[in-house]
């Protein structure tokens, strides 16, 4: 199949090193602590936060840092053919894992010992790269909870299709069996600390690959990063208001 | 709580310390350098697809089996494979009995990703009847021992058990050709899988802000801020990538992790595939055992004739044995002199490379060297009248009917000539192969 | 009967009887761990070798990874937790130690020493009842400090009750002979198996800890002959 026509033009119209219109809202679920829905064209999911709180199951509490937990799940609706999922499939136990870790790379857990966080991420539209658009949802809504955090975790993933490397997959470049590089990096620090790959891809191919994520990566956080500073603006002028 | 402290298993403050320090002079605890691995051994179970793989402490068991299964929707003309993981409680004291926890999860999936991702095993070949009967192969790993690093011992105890498995050789009949016939091992030889190529796990373990290791032990890992498991092969293909979270890393360490990587792939490559074709020849031999006393020849006297039988053998059809690797690997010193005979039974018209891409040429090897052994004691109950007619011994054999070849073979044919026998075998099997693989297309 | 002395340094397993005591009425005995009398059978309940010091004690001599508290062994436990009036030490025995705050060369109120979870304490077991937490002190019995307390730096190992003993025997044991000809290294063995060792230099440390792990099941010879290799290859 043909994923990359003649003139350059992606089966979604895009060009190979475009991304998919990014739109973030913050505060969407108003009993959770933080919270954030983040869209990557037509991949939406939402993020919930709950904490630093007393840590529910005693002994899982640390003395030095805070227990972070995170569950990913994917809404019945959100993928092409309805399907009732289980909810501890090995896939979503494994995005759950490495959502978790990813996110404990940029929380300064040891500044909140004894204490749990936790994060919920639910994909309402799938349509490839779930996964980075959780990590940016959960940074939004970790950020909006007010947990203090090293960076802004940003993630994006790249692809490599008829010898092309593409930026931000969706569902059928996804699926299509070649590349698929997800990074997560810590754009200030400017350090990789998700990478997942599969798919046979030679070495000096990936790093090109793996850059072009990078850089979709700092294309994310400069968005998240105006997002933000609209959001505490707001915040400012209420305050104001209220005073 | 006070019970749940008792159960797990934890770590020193001057532990952690130092092997933080020690990194610091590029020193790890067990005397290993940065990049060095522990020692790797790998064996194989008496049955084939089985095989356990000891990483220093780690201690793992891999079991392939196969299924016949409904293919997938969409795809319906592919065999699947998958991977599952049972970490025992016996093997780590934060190991738990019953739903897989998150890591075992985690292993399961880098190992799947790696291989089936990269269209290590050929799936296409495990079709039987588009859309109705696909192959199943399932890899099971049972963590034995958690000594760390559980990724790449994984990964290997997979490789070698996949490498050695074999699937029952099946048959289409019936009126509607869609009929199909299992044939039990005992009747058809069976059929090894088709890897194209190997991916090796490498896993680097990040500690303190700047220090990385390869094949960290359970100390390391309890010790270290990030991990990242790079799967490539010999080629130095990228065929899988985790590192879920954790520290983060600069995108020039992840390069350099990736070249270090690719030469230890080699090394352990090399190593996989010297043990598998030595468990390949091994069990060909097996199959002399197994057959030599259905002739209810003495053992021993058949033993040495056949040994010498074999040596003239060698002598004489140097043009088809297989060039006698050096590469055998020490360890099967004591062997060595059987493998050598041995290998002059199996000398087929190609090298002796199971990993090429030809269709099964390990496959025909194997059955040549069951062959082969059936072959012995015959010659040794008609020593007499050596090469009665070789045309005899040759039809059967060239003929379309290889289904009750080894076993008829054993039968009917008990007249068969000495040392034509083996080299003839060669030739129609040959035929028979591709004969075969034509007939398969064309159903 | 006879039986006495063919079991004496002998291997013996659980269920065997190596005493007879209708026989031996005229004397007191003294039974260790291992060993349990039954009328006037005394079985063996665990695996090992039966020692038998004059004049009358009886032991089982076995080597284990878990350790069971005895009173009076000095220990190397892990600070797990801290209480008001005790630390929780483990001990890798069946139960958590507790290690009383003021257990500590003039320990009072106001000077309750602070150790993060994850410590090293080299310390002796003062009570040890089946049932209750074994208690630790960080005193001897004079209530002076005596080497017992924190150890700083370093690198503990665990290994065997046997390999601890090897270790304290006297004469010293040829592993630690033999390194300490060459390598300044200070060493602190807990009879529950846990061993600590530091030195100057790292790869010392290294050379050492591994020279001892890998001792616990080689001849006096074989230590001997595996210790120099080991300083050959160093240096």
């Amino acid at each position: 199949m043909e994923y990359v026509n003649p003139e350059g033009l992606r089966l979604d119209g895009r060009r190979p090193m475009e991304m998919r219109q990014l739109r973030a809202e913050i505060g969407v679920v108003s009993r959770a602590d933080g919270s954030a829905s983040f869209e990557m064209g037509n991949t939406k999911v939402i993020a919930a936060v709950y904490g630093p709180r007393e840590v529910q199951n005693r002994s899982q509490q640390m003395n030095d840092q805070a227990l972070v937990r995170c569950e990913y799940s994917m809404a019945n609706f959100s993928t092409g053919d309805r399907r009732r999922k289980t909810k501890g499939d090995r896939r979503s136990t494994e995005i759950s894992l490495v959502i978790r870790q990813t996110m404990e790379a940029c929380i300064l857990t040891h500044l909140m010992p004894r204490s749990q966080i936790d994060i919920y991420v639910q994909v309402l539209q799938a349509d490839g790269g779930t996964r980075s658009a959780c990590i940016n949802a959960a940074t939004l809504a970790l950020a909006d909870a007010g947990i203090p955090m090293r960076d802004l975790v940003t993630s994006c993933s790249a692809g490599y299709l008829n010898s092309t490397p593409l930026l931000d997959l969706n569902y059928l470049e996804d699926s299509a069996g070649g590349a698929d590089v997800t990074v997560g990096i810590l754009p200030k620090l400017d350090k990789v600390t998700l990478l997942q790959m599969d798919a046979k891809l030679p070495m000096d191919i990936f790093e090109n690959v793996m850059q072009l994520a990078v850089e979709g990566c700092k294309a994310v956080e400069s968005h998240i990063r105006e997002i933000l500073l609209e959001n505490a603006q707001t915040l400012v002028i209420r305050q104001g208001y209220g005073s | 709580m006070e019970q749940r402290l008792g159960n797990t298993w934890r770590m020193t403050v001057n532990e952690k310390k130092f092997i933080e320090s020690a990194l610091e002079s590029e020193l790890r605890v067990d005397g290993r350098r940065p990049f060095d691995y522990r020692a790797l051994t790998i064996k194989f179970g008496r049955e084939d697809g089985s095989s356990e793989v000891q990483l220093g402490q780690t201690h793992i068991m891999s079991f392939v089996t196969s299924q016949l299964v409904q293919p997938y929707r969409d795809r319906p003309n592919e065999g699947t494979l998958s991977v599952f993981t049972e970490f025992s409680p016996m093997a780590d004291p934060s190991f738990e009995a019953g739903r897989p926890s998150e890591s075992a999860v985690e292993l399961g999936r880098i190992i799947d990703r790696g291989l089936r991702e990269s269209r290590a095993v050929d799936t296409e070949s495990l079709c039987v009847v588009a859309g109705k009967w696909v192959w199943s192969i399932r890899i099971d790993l049972h963590i034995l021992d958690n000594g760390g690093n559980l990724v790449d011992a994984a990964n290997i105890a997979a490789l070698a058990a996949l490498l050695t498995f074999r699937r029952p050789e099946c048959t289409l009949g019936g009126d509607d050709g869609q009929e199909v016939t299992l044939h039990p091992p005992e009747v058809r030889e069976p059929l090894p899988l088709i890897v194209h190529h190997l991916p090796i796990a490498v896993t680097f373990a990040f500690i303190g802000d700047e220090h990385m290791v390869i094949d960290p032990t359970h100390h390391e890992e309890a010790v270290m801020g990030g991990r990242m498991s790079v799967t490539l092969n010999a080629n130095g293909d990228v065929c899988a990538i985790q590192k879920a979270g954790g520290h983060g890393v600069m995108q020039s360490v992840v390069m350099q992790c990736l070249r270090i990587a690719s030469v230890k792939a080699g090394d352990i490559t090399s190593k996989i595939k010297t043990v598998v074709e030595s468990y390949k020849t091994d069990r060909a031999l097996r199959m002399v055992k197994r057959h030599a006393p259905i002739n209810a020849v003495d053992v021993n006297e058949s033993g040495g004739k056949a040994k010498q039988i074999l040596e003239g053998q060698k002598l004489k059809s140097e043009e088809c044995s297989v060039s006698q690797s050096d590469d055998m690997d020490v360890e099967q010193g004591r062997i060595n002199k059987r493998t050598d005979k041995n290998r002059s039974f199996t000398g087929g018209p190609s090298s002796w490379d199971p990993y090429s891409e030809g269709v099964n040429t390990d496959e025909l090897k194997a059955t040549l060297a069951s062959r082969g052994s059936v072959a012995v004691p015959m010659n040794l109950d008609n020593l007499g009248d050596t090469i009665r007619d070789e045309t005899k011994s040759d039809e059967p054999l060239s003929d379309v009917n290889p289904v009750s070849s080894s076993t008829d073979s054993a039968g009917k044919e008990m007249a068969t000539s000495k040392e034509k026998t083996l080299q003839d075998a060669v030739k129609p099997k040959n035929k028979r192969k591709k004969k075969k693989s034509s007939n398969t297309a064309a159903v | 009967m006879g039986s006495k002395p063919c079991f004496i340094d002998k291997l013996v397993v659980p269920g065997d009887v190596v005493l007879d005591l209708s026989s031996m009425t005229n004397q007191t005995i003294k039974l260790g761990g291992g060993l349990q009398q039954d009328h006037d059978a005394v079985t063996v309940v665990k695996a090992g070798i039966l020692r038998f010091s004059k004049p009358s004690k009886y032991w089982i001599e076995s080597s284990h990874k878990r350790y069971i508290p005895t009173v009076g062994d000095a220990v190397l436990g892990i600070v797990v937790d801290k209480r008001a009036d005790s630390f929780y030490v483990d001990i890798k025995g069946p139960m958590m130690a507790f290690l009383p705050v003021l257990a500590f060369e003039g320990g009072n109120r106001r000077n309750i020493p602070k150790f993060e979870v994850g410590t090293l304490i080299y310390t002796r077991i003062v009570k040890a009842n089946p049932g209750i937490n074994p208690e630790l002190s960080c005193m001897d019995a004079s209530g002076k400090a005596a080497e017992f307390g924190p150890l700083k730096d370093g690198y503990m190992f665990e290994s065997s009750t046997g390999l601890s003993r090897m270790l304290l025997s006297s004469p010293t044991c040829p592993v630690l002979e033999g390194l300490g000809k060459k390598l300044a290294f200070e060493i602190a063995v807990g009879l529950n198996g846990r061993v600590w060792v530091n030195a100057e230099h790292k790869s010392s440390i290294i050379l050492a800890a591994n020279a001892i792990m890998n001792s616990e099941s080689l001849t006096p010879v074989q230590q001997k002959i595996m210790v120099e290799r080991l300083l050959d290859r160093v240096n």
